[in-house]
């Protein structure tokens, strides 16, 4: 016994000069990393581009679903138009005329774009894409972008073998007829081009495990891709005949890394541009070698009420659900939650507090000064319970309803970060500090595939939820907002609502009236009422952090992440 | 010996089945499917998720799917994955070489480490180094693998940057050329370094316990009264005797070859099986996920077989029949 003993403490002296030299070693490195002088920006160079997830390598715009393939997307191709910092439609391959009725839009397209393969892009290709995704065996998720085309729906569902509303007028413009008016046209239609040429007579089915699109995918964008590895890389080199003129990078390396490791990987130099985990981000930033940009995004959290449920037959939502009805208690239980706490806490300040639906990034969001801003204020809190008949009457140290019944509250969030628990509890502790018996529902947290399948199916044990929504770059609040909406996850029916909704996607009667400003007096409106009647509690809008590489120059971040990809360059 | 192992072969049917039922029926008691993960309004909306939820099968009754899934896999056919947009097989087909680099050069290291230790605690029982083998052992088993891969990749990548962290091949590189090797050797060495080394406990404390034994034997004594060396009585008698046993061990490691290590995987990014069905889990890809799992579980009932068939080759006193 005695002489394993002595075995044991040696070997565990030994390994703690051992780890004793390792963390020497890092305090020496990390200040000699940090001297490097930013030098001369010279021609050429790789740039490695970071990601936490595996791609899945359906490298087509037309077919892709997830961020994962996205990123490497954008190297490799571009589209007619593009959202500018103001989040409205620019010009980027083609211009754009729209006539006076609204129905008809016109492409220009720019001469002398260039396909990977040296083939001409001309208007051809963009019909092209457009009935792929109209094609009656298209299986991508896409089809909302065309059909509001002229007779894309026929054709989608077989009964056209051509979609009306397109017309060629020559190689470079193309009219498309739509079926209504719309304010958003421009941010809803399908604007990426495929290459009809290089694609040849594959279905449309077939398309997404073909070669074409798997291993040698052409576009035009500033990169073409030289060499995939499945799940892991993809590396691109620069594409000499791009139309802005060539990238100044050589080449660019897209590599999928573990989540844990972001940190290390950005401090040695392996990854260079990424958006970094938000719960490493407060080392992450102190990096020498790195640049730290923080950008507000377009999305935000929420904490729901549960309203009532669905009507599937009648495709409505139906609120029924008595226990949120009364105003007071929603604002009161908005006024507990110390939401800057929350966000300095768990998510190392990257995030504010927001009132409406809208990010402060997007055109349309209201002045704060016209809005309630729903302060931490307990006292408050506890004073909007007590006159609306909250009362602790059995002097248990909760609150009963009005009619003097026990009134719990069960609070549902997603597990998955590490603080997800924390987080949770936060929420509920708040809302027991201003007197409501509030508990997790069931006791635990839930998966993400639980957390939907349990609220989309309307359970009854659901009572408040915390979920969030990415948005695209116009405001319209409809797919999310409308009593028709399946995905109005709180079951919120407001015909006002609707009303001022619907109000916001139509043109001025006045001719001469700017449109934005049109809309913006709706939507206004809009955010005042679900501000004032506040069906959920609007937590946090999202702030991405950036982690980039000094060496790494002329790096645009943007709410939906990097661009400029052809100015990037990188020093010595 | 043919008719065992055609016995054993229909024998493993009706498992098989069996297997079957519980791997599609625990599949669709996970909450959520691969539609799921879609509820995005800036790339879907509800009317599409509906429509393929009806194409893909998925608001038929279970048994239905079931018999479709299975009739298809009886065909060899496992259908298609709709996360990856591909078939599953060529999907596993792809990801197969990667874990089987990954699986073979791990294990050659846990039997050349469990070789040597061993050997040495077998001969030196109850010394100074066989404490400190046997240490090094039940340290290895109680680390878990992440913690392992973690310190390895901040030693040896990050703060020392003798290899690369993650992937399984460098950038830039030509399939073919010997830095292409080189590049996936210098890839492959980290984790199968970090898997190897914390498998040895069962096989060196195997191989000793063995010598041990065997050195009690008659035939040892014989051989020690006859004078010969020390050396040779271990190298040439012992050990030989006691190596038969590790060898059968090499059945149930298939399995593990091509199962891949889904921990070291993911952590590596190393682009194997293990990853893909750690990916598959969580993307609610039931199609890749069920193929896995069917494949490790006619690898294992494989390995198995293996492993007695062999022990009836190297061991004459026993008798398959």
């Amino acid at each position: 016994m005695k002489k394993s003993a002595f075995w044991l403490v040696s070997v565990m002296l030994f390994m703690s000069l051992f780890l004793a030299a390792c963390s020497k070693e890092t305090a020496n490195e990390e200040p000699a990393e940090g001297d490097k002088p930013a030098g001369e920006v010279k021609e050429g160079g790789t740039v490695t581009f970071g990601y936490t997830q595996p791609f899945k390598g359906v490298l087509s715009y037309a077919y892709y679903e997830g961020e994962d393939d996205v990123n490497a997307l954008q190297f490799m191709h571009e589209a007619l138009i593009k959202t500018g910092d103001d989040l409205t439609p620019q010009p980027n391959l083609a211009t754009w005329e729209l006539s006076e009725d609204h129905m008809k839009l016109t492409f220009k397209l720019k001469e002398g774009v260039k396909w990977h393969d040296g083939e001409e892009l001309t208007v051809e290709d963009m019909e092209y894409a457009w009935y792929l995704i109209a094609d009656p065996t298209y299986e991508g998720a896409r089809f909302a972008n065309v059909a509001m085309i002229k007779g894309a729906q026929e054709y989608h569902d077989g009964a056209a073998d051509t979609i009306e509303g397109i017309k060629v007028i020559d190689d470079y413009t193309i009219e498309v007829t739509v079926t209504e008016p719309s304010v958003n046209l421009l941010d809803n239609i399908w604007v990426y081009p495929e290459p009809k040429h290089y694609y040849g007579d594959i279905s449309s089915k077939e398309l997404p495990d073909s070669e074409q699109i798997r291993k040698n995918p052409i576009g035009v964008g500033p990169f073409k891709v030289k060499n995939i590895v499945a799940g892991e890389m993809i590396e691109f080199e620069r594409f000499d005949d791009y139309w802005q003129g060539p990238a100044k990078l050589d080449g660019v390396v897209y590599k999928i890394i573990d989540g844990s490791l972001a940190q290390g990987l950005i401090q040695n130099g392996e990854v260079d541009v990424i958006e970094a985990p938000k719960d490493q981000w407060a080392a992450i930033k102190e990096l020498p070698n790195v640049n730290a940009v923080e950008a507000d995004a377009m999305s935000y959290s929420y904490i729901g009420f549960d309203w009532g449920h669905y009507d599937t037959e009648k495709g409505v939502v139906v609120s029924d659900n008595q226990k949120f009805q009364n105003k007071a208690l929603r604002h009161a239980m908005a006024h507990a939650i110390d939401r800057q706490a929350f966000i300095d806490g768990f998510a190392n300040g990257l995030g504010k507090p927001l009132n409406t639906p809208f990010p402060s990034v997007s055109w349309a969001k209201i002045d704060d000064s016209e809005i309630n801003g729903y302060e931490f204020d307990v006292e408050k809190a506890k004073e909007l319970l007590d006159e609306a008949g909250y009362k602790d009457v059995d002097g248990d140290g909760f609150v009963e309803d009005p009619e003097g019944k026990p009134f719990t509250v069960n609070f549902d969030a997603m597990a998955g970060a590490e603080t997800s628990e924390a987080r949770a509890q936060f929420i509920i502790q708040s809302w027991q500090a201003i007197g409501l018996n509030a508990k997790l529902n069931g006791g635990s947290l839930k998966d993400f595939n639980l957390f939907y399948d349990t609220i989309e199916a309307d359970d009854p044990s659901v009572e408040t939820f915390m979920g969030a929504w990415g948005l695209a770059a116009d405001p319209d609040p409809a797919g999310i907002w409308l009593s028709t909406d399946k995905w109005n996850m709180w079951r919120w029916y407001s015909e006002e609502s609707d009303e001022l909704i619907k109000k916001g996607v139509t043109f001025p009667e006045d001719e001469s009236m700017d449109i934005t400003e049109h809309r913006q007096q709706y939507y206004d409106e809009w955010q005042k009422l679900v501000n004032e009647e506040l069906p959920i509690i609007f937590f946090e809008q999202r702030i991405d952090p950036w982690a980039i590489n000094k060496r790494v120059q002329n790096v645009k971040v943007t709410p939906f992440g990097t661009d400029d990809f052809h100015l990037w360059a990188v020093t010595e | 010996m043919l008719q065992y192992t055609i016995r054993r072969l229909i024998g493993m049917i009706p498992i098989i089945f069996l297997i079957s039922v519980v791997v599609f029926s625990l599949a669709k008691a996970m909450p959520g499917d691969a539609l799921s993960g879609k509820i995005d309004p800036l790339n879907s909306d509800p009317a599409y998720i509906e429509e393929m939820r009806e194409k893909m099968g998925l608001n038929d009754p279970i048994h239905v799917q079931y018999v479709r899934w299975m009739s298809g896999v009886v065909k060899g056919d496992f259908g298609d994955s709709f996360v990856h947009k591909r078939e599953v097989m060529e999907l596993v087909g792809d990801r197969l070489p990667n874990t089987i680099i990954l699986g073979v050069s791990a294990l050659l290291i846990t039997y050349c480490l469990a070789f040597l230790m061993g050997r040495f605690s077998g001969r030196y029982a109850y010394s100074m180094g066989d404490y400190l083998i046997s240490g090094f052992n039940y340290l290895a088993l109680a680390i878990p693998s992440f913690v392992a891969a973690l310190v390895a990749i901040y030693i040896f990548s990050i703060n020392l940057g003798w290899v690369p962290a993650t992937g399984s091949i460098g950038s830039g590189v030509e399939p073919g050329t010997i830095d292409y090797f080189l590049s996936k050797a210098k890839h492959t060495i980290l984790p199968a370094l970090v898997l190897g080394s914390l498998a040895t406990a069962s096989y060196t404390q195997f191989l000793r316990n063995d010598m041990i034994e065997s050195s009690r034997k008659d035939y040892v004594r014989t051989a020690r009264a006859k004078g010969t060396k020390e050396s040779t009585i271990y190298n040439k008698h012992i050990l030989r005797n006691s190596i038969i046993p590790i060898v059968t061990l090499l059945g149930f490691d298939i399995a593990s070859i091509f199962g891949g290590a889904i921990i070291t995987e993911t952590i590596f990014t190393y682009p194997g099986i293990g990853y893909l069905f750690v990916e598959s889990v969580n993307a609610r890809d039931y199609s890749v996920m069920m193929a896995i799992a069917m494949m490790l579980t006619v690898l294992t009932l494989v390995g198995n077989l293996i492993a007695d068939l062999l022990y009836g080759l190297v061991d004459p006193r026993i008798r398959l029949s």
